[in-house]
C-alpha cells in the first residue's frame, strides 16, 4: 500500500498511509485546538471574574456600586443578549447532530439560524453598550460591566464567525461532493475534517453558553 | 492507545479538495513587508482621524499630556490591522467567510520569502530569529544608555523623565523579546523536525504569531515619540492611568505581543501532541520538545490574563472606566494581581526553553544519555504548574494581606524543587563525562553557572524578610538579569551555535565563537554581579541618581556593560563573515548528534522528510554500540504502530 499520489504543486509524493496519518493528525489537532481555544477563553474571562470579585469585595471607598440595583445595566437587554446567544448555541449543537444524522437541509437551516441568532445577540450587546444608564467610570460595577460587554462582543464575533465559515464552507463542499457522488457522512478527508471542525465549533459554543449564563448572573442578578 | 497505521479500507479517494494554486501576480501586487508597511501607515492615519472624530470633542478623554487617548489607541489598533492585512495574514480568514479553502502557497526558494507571510515553519523560524535579534539589539542599545547615565551619581546626561522612559522601554522590549526568544526561532524551526513532522498543525496561525510579534515591536517603539511611559516594564497603576500617550503604546503593544504568544503556544501544543511521527512515543520525545510543550502551555494559558489586563487599562484610558482608579471604585492592586498572574509564569516561559536547549545539547558533547530523562520532563511540568500559584510574592510589599505572605513564600520555595530537579539532571549528565568544549557546550555551561546564581538569589528573594529588605533595589534587578540574560540568552546562543549548521548548512568560525563566549561570560558577570552589592547597599531601581560612595561599583558595571555589548559585535561579525560573506560549509552533522533533525538533508527540504520517518529509539543513546537507530526514514509507515488521539477515533467513520 505504498502507492504514490502526486500532490501538486508540492515536490514530494505522498503515500496513502502518509495521507491517512496526516488526516488523523489534522482531526486530532482540530480537537485539541478547540479545547485550547476554550482554555484560552476561560483564562481571559476568569480575569474578568477576578476583577469583578476583587473590586466588589474590596469595595474601595464604598464605590463598588453607587446607587444599587436601580441603576445597573438594563436587565431586559442583558436577558435578551443571553437568550439569543443560548439560542445560537442550541441551534449549533442541533445542527451538528443533524449533520451526523445525514440530514443536511436541517443542518444548513439550523446553522444559518444560529448565525442569525448570534448576530442579533451581537447587535443587542452593542446597542446596550451605547445606551447604558451610567457612565463607564461611575464605579467598580460600571467598569466591570464595560469590560464584560467589550469581551462579550469579541467572543460573540469569534463564535459567529466560526459558525458562519462552517455553513459557507458547507455550501461549497456540497457542490463538490454532488459532482463526485459522495456525501457528508462519508470517510472522505474533506468530510471528516468538516465534521471535526463542526464538532469543535459546537464545543466552543457550549462554553459560550456557560459564560453567558455565568456573567448574566454576575451582572444582572446578584 | 496504540493502533496501526494501515490504510483505511474506505477509499481515501479523494484527496482533500486540492488547494488552488496561487494566481500569478506581478511583483508590485504581491503582498509583502512593503505592502504591510503601507497599509499599517494608512491604518494608523485612519485610526487617528477616526479617534479625533469620535472623541475630539470630549476633553475628559485627554490624558495627562492633553493627548486624545482614543485617537492614539485607535491609530495603533488599526495600524496593526493594516499591518496584518498588508502582509496577507487575513487573506485566509476572509476567504473562509465565503467558503473558500486556503490557496496553496507556491514554493518560493528565493530570499524574498523571508519578507512575506509564509506557512513554512522553517521560514517562520528564521523570520523569528531576525525579529528576536532586532528586538534584542534595540533594547540592548537602550541598556547602554542606562549604564551611561549611571556613570556619574549627580552629573546627568539625560533628565529623570527621559531616564525612566528609557528604562521602561528597555525592560518592556527585553521582556517581549525574551518571551519568544526560543519558542519563536528554535521552537518553530526545530520542533517539527525533532518529532518527525512535515509541517505544524496550524501553519497560518504560526505565521500570524510572527507578524503580530513584529507589529508589537513597532507599536512599542511608538512609545518614544508619544512621550514614553514612566512605569517601567511592569506598568503599575496609578502611574499607568496618569501617564502620557506612550502608555497606550505599552498597553496595546503588550496586548498585540500577547496575542502572538498565545497563537504561537497554541500551534506548538497541537503540533507536538498530534504530529509526532509513528513510533515517536512520549518517552522518546526530545527534552527540548518537552520544554517547548511546557512553555507553550504557559504561553497559551497565562497570556490571556495579560491581554485582558491590558484591555482594562486601555478602557481606563479611553472609555474612562475605573478598573485601576482607586478614587472611583477601582484598585491599582487589581493591575498588580492580573499582571503578575501572567508575569510569574512569564519567568518560566523564559527559563524553561533555556533548560530545554541545555539538556538537549549536553548529551551530544558528553556522549552520554540525558541523566534521569523522566525527572527532567516531570520537573518542567512541575515548574509550569506551580508557576500559576506564586504570583502574590510580587506583592509582598503592597496589596496583600500580611497573613497571606507565608503561603506564597511556601509556594515560591516549592517551585525551587522541580527547578532543582532540572538542574540536577543537567549536572548528572555532566557527571564523569568526557566533555567536548565546543562553542555550544561553553554557552550551555555558562548558562548553568549563571542560572545557579540567579536561581539561588531567587530562593533568597522568596523569603518575606529578604524580599521586604531588598524589594525594588538593584539586588532584584541583578537576580532577574542573571536568570533571564544569564540563563535564557546564554542558552539561546548555545542553540544558535549548535543548530546554525542545520539551518544554513554553514558554520561559525569556532575561534571567534569562543572569543565571543569568554567575552560575554566574563563581562556579563562583571556587569551584573556588582549590582547585587549595590542592591544590598540600598541603591534603588529606576532612579537616575545615587549616593557618591556607590560610583565605583556603578562605573565598573557600566564599563563592563560596554564590553559586554562589544562581545555581541563579535557575534555579529562572525555571523556576517562566516555565514554570509565567506560561507564556510558545515559537515552534515558536525557535532555527531543522534537527533532526528540532523537526519534530514541540509538545507532542509520544503517537506522536511521525503517519507514520514519511523522512530525506533530516543536520541540519547550515545556510546551504546548496539542501540537501535533513532529512526528509519526509509521504512514505509504501515510497518509500525503509533499513538493516535482519542478525538480521531471519535470521528472515525
Amino acid at each position: 500500500m505504498s502507492q504514490a499520489i502526486s500532490r501538486e504543486p508540492a515536490e514530494i509524493q505522498e503515500t496513502l498511509e502518509e495521507r491517512a496519518y496526516e488526516l488523523r493528525a489534522a482531526e486530532g489537532a482540530t480537537w485539541t485546538g478547540t479545547r485550547l481555544a476554550i482554555g484560552i477563553a476561560i483564562f481571559a474571562f476568569a480575569s474578568l471574574a477576578f476583577a469583578y470579585f476583587y473590586l466588589r469585595s474590596g469595595n474601595n471607598l464604598d464605590l463598588w456600586e453607587v446607587s444599587g440595583r436601580a441603576h445597573s445595566a438594563p436587565t431586559a437587554y442583558g436577558a435578551a443578549v443571553m437568550a439569543f446567544m443560548l439560542a445560537a448555541v442550541a441551534l449549533t449543537v442541533l445542527a451538528v447532530r443533524r449533520l451526523k444524522a445525514g440530514r443536511l437541509i436541517e443542518w444548513q437551516t439550523a446553522g444559518w439560524a444560529s448565525v442569525l441568532s448570534g448576530l442579533l445577540a451581537l447587535g443587542l450587546q452593542i446597542f446596550e453598550l451605547t445606551n447604558l444608564p451610567f457612565y463607564p467610570g461611575r464605579d467598580g460595577y460600571a467598569s466591570c460591566f464595560i469590560g464584560w460587554a467589550t469581551m462579550n462582543i469579541v467572543a460573540i464575533i469569534g463564535a459567529v464567525y466560526w459558525q458562519e465559515t462552517l455553513v459557507a464552507r458547507f455550501a461549497v463542499l456540497k457542490r463538490l461532493f454532488a459532482a463526485e457522488g459522495t456525501t457528508f457522512d462519508s470517510p472522505l478527508p474533506a468530510a471528516r475534517l468538516f465534521r471535526a471542525n463542526a464538532d469543535g465549533c459546537a464545543a466552543f459554543m457550549i462554553f459560550m453558553a456557560v459564560a453567558e449564563v455565568f456573567f448574566w448572573v454576575l451582572f444582572y442578578v446578584i | 492507545m496504540a493502533i496501526d497505521t494501515t490504510a483505511p479500507e474506505a477509499p481515501l479517494g479523494a484527496a482533500p479538495p486540492p488547494a488552488a494554486p496561487a494566481p500569478h501576480r506581478p511583483v508590485w501586487l504581491q503582498q509583502n513587508v512593503l505592502t504591510a508597511i503601507v497599509l499599517a501607515v494608512a491604518g494608523f492615519a485612519l485610526g487617528h482621524w477616526a479617534g479625533n472624530r469620535i472623541a475630539g470633542g470630549y476633553p475628559n478623554v485627554a490624558g495627562a499630556s492633553g493627548e486624545n487617548e482614543v485617537a492614539i489607541c485607535l491609530s495603533l489598533g488599526l495600524g496593526v490591522l493594516g499591518w496584518l492585512l498588508g502582509i496577507g495574514a487575513l487573506n485566509y480568514p476572509i476567504a473562509k467567510m465565503f467558503g473558500r479553502e486556503a490557496i496553496q502557497e507556491p514554493y518560493n526558494p528565493s530570499w524574498t520569502r523571508f519578507f512575506k507571510f509564509s506557512t513554512d515553519h522553517k521560514v517562520v523560524g528564521v523570520q523569528y530569529f531576525f525579529g528576536v535579534i532586532t528586538f534584542f539589539f534595540t533594547a540592548g542599545l537602550l541598556a547602554m544608555a542606562i549604564r551611561t547615565e549611571l556613570l556619574y551619581p549627580t552629573n546627568h546626561l539625560i533628565g529623570p523623565g527621559t531616564y525612566i522612559e528609557i528604562v521602561g522601554e528597555h525592560g518592556t522590549m527585553m521582556m517581549m523579546m525574551a518571551s519568544s526568544a526560543v519558542v519563536g526561532p528554535l521552537g518553530n524551526y526545530l520542533v517539527p523536525l525533532m518529532i518527525g513532522a512535515r509541517r505544524t498543525a496550524f501553519p497560518r496561525i504560526e505565521a500570524t504569531s510572527f507578524w503580530l510579534f513584529t507589529a508589537g515591536y513597532l507599536v512599542i517603539l511608538t512609545a518614544l515619540p508619544f512621550g514614553g511611559f514612566p512605569t517601567g516594564w511592569t506598568g503599575y497603576a496609578p502611574l499607568q492611568t496618569q501617564a502620557s500617550g506612550g502608555m497606550d503604546s505599552y498597553l496595546v503593544g503588550f496586548a498585540v505581543i500577547g496575542l502572538g504568544m498565545i497563537l504561537a503556544g497554541f500551534n506548538l501544543i497541537a503540533t507536538i501532541i498530534h504530529y509526532r511521527a509513528p513510533g515517536m512515543t512520549w518517552a522518546r520525545v526530545p527534552v527540548f520538545v518537552w520544554s517547548i510543550l511546557a512553555t507553550s502551555a504557559l504561553l497559551a494559558l497565562a497570556t490571556p490574563t495579560l491581554v485582558t489586563a491590558g484591555l482594562f487599562g486601555i478602557l481606563d484610558r479611553t472609555a474612562q472606566t475605573a478598573f485601576y482608579v482607586n478614587e472611583r471604585g477601582g484598585s491599582s492592586f487589581l493591575w498588580e494581581n492580573l499582571f503578575w498572574f501572567f508575569g510569574h509564569p512569564e519567568v518560566y516561559i523564559m527559563a524553561l526553553p533555556g533548560f530545554g536547549i541545555v539538556a538537549e545539547i549536553l548529551p551530544v558533547f558528553t556522549r552520554k544519555p540525558v541523566f534521569a530523562y523522566r525527572v527532567a520532563t516531570a520537573g518542567m511540568f512541575g515548574v509550569a504548574l506551580l508557576s500559576f500559584f506564586v504570583w502574590q510574592h510580587h506583592l509582598f510589599q503592597s496589596g496583600i494581606n500580611p497573613d497571606m505572605r507565608p503561603l506564597y513564600m511556601l509556594t515560591t520555595e516549592l517551585i525551587s524543587i522541580p527547578t532543582g530537579f532540572i538542574y540536577l539532571v543537567t549536572l548528572g549528565t555532566l557527571w564523569r563525562a568526557r566533555i567536548r568544549f565546543e562553542v555550544p557546550m561553553l554557552f550551555a555551561l555558562g548558562m548553568l553557572f549563571n542560572f545557579l546564581i540567579g536561581g539561588v538569589t531567587g530562593v533568597f528573594l522568596s523569603d518575606v524578610p529578604v524580599d521586604v529588605t531588598v524589594h525594588g533595589s538593584f539586588f532584584v534587578m541583578a537576580h532577574f538579569h542573571y536568570t533571564i540574560m544569564g540563563g535564557l540568552i546564554f542558552a539561546l546562543f548555545a542553540g544558535i551555535y549548535y543548530w546554525t549548521p542545520k539551518v544554513t548548512g554553514r558554520q561559525f568560525d569556532q575561534r571567534l565563537g569562543k572569543i565571543h563566549f569568554w567575552c560575554m561570560f566574563v563581562f556579563f558577570n562583571c556587569t551584573f554581579f556588582p549590582l547585587f552589592i549595590l542592591g544590598l547597599l540600598g541603591m534603588p531601581r529606576r532612579v537616575f541618581t545615587y549616593a557618591a560612595n556607590l560610583q565605583f561599583l556603578n562605573d565598573f558595571s557600566s564599563v563592563s556593560a560596554y564590553l559586554l555589548g562589544t562581545s555581541f559585535l563579535i557575534f555579529v561579525a562572525n555571523f556576517i563573515w562566516t555565514i554570509v560573506i565567506e560561507p564556510r560549509p558545515a559537515p552534515a552533522n558536525p557535532w555527531g548528534s543522534l537527533g532526528l533533525e540532523w537526519q534530514t538533508p541540509t538545507p532542509v527540504p520544503y517537506y522536511n522528510f521525503e517519507r514520514i520517518p519511523v522512530v525506533m529509539n530516543d536520541p540519547y543513546h550515545y556510546a551504546e554500540a548496539d542501540a537501535d537507530p533513532v529512526a528509519d526514514i526509509s521504512l514505509p509507515p504501515p510497518a509500525v504502530a503509533m499513538n493516535r488521539p482519542p478525538a480521531a477515533q471519535a470521528i472515525e467513520p
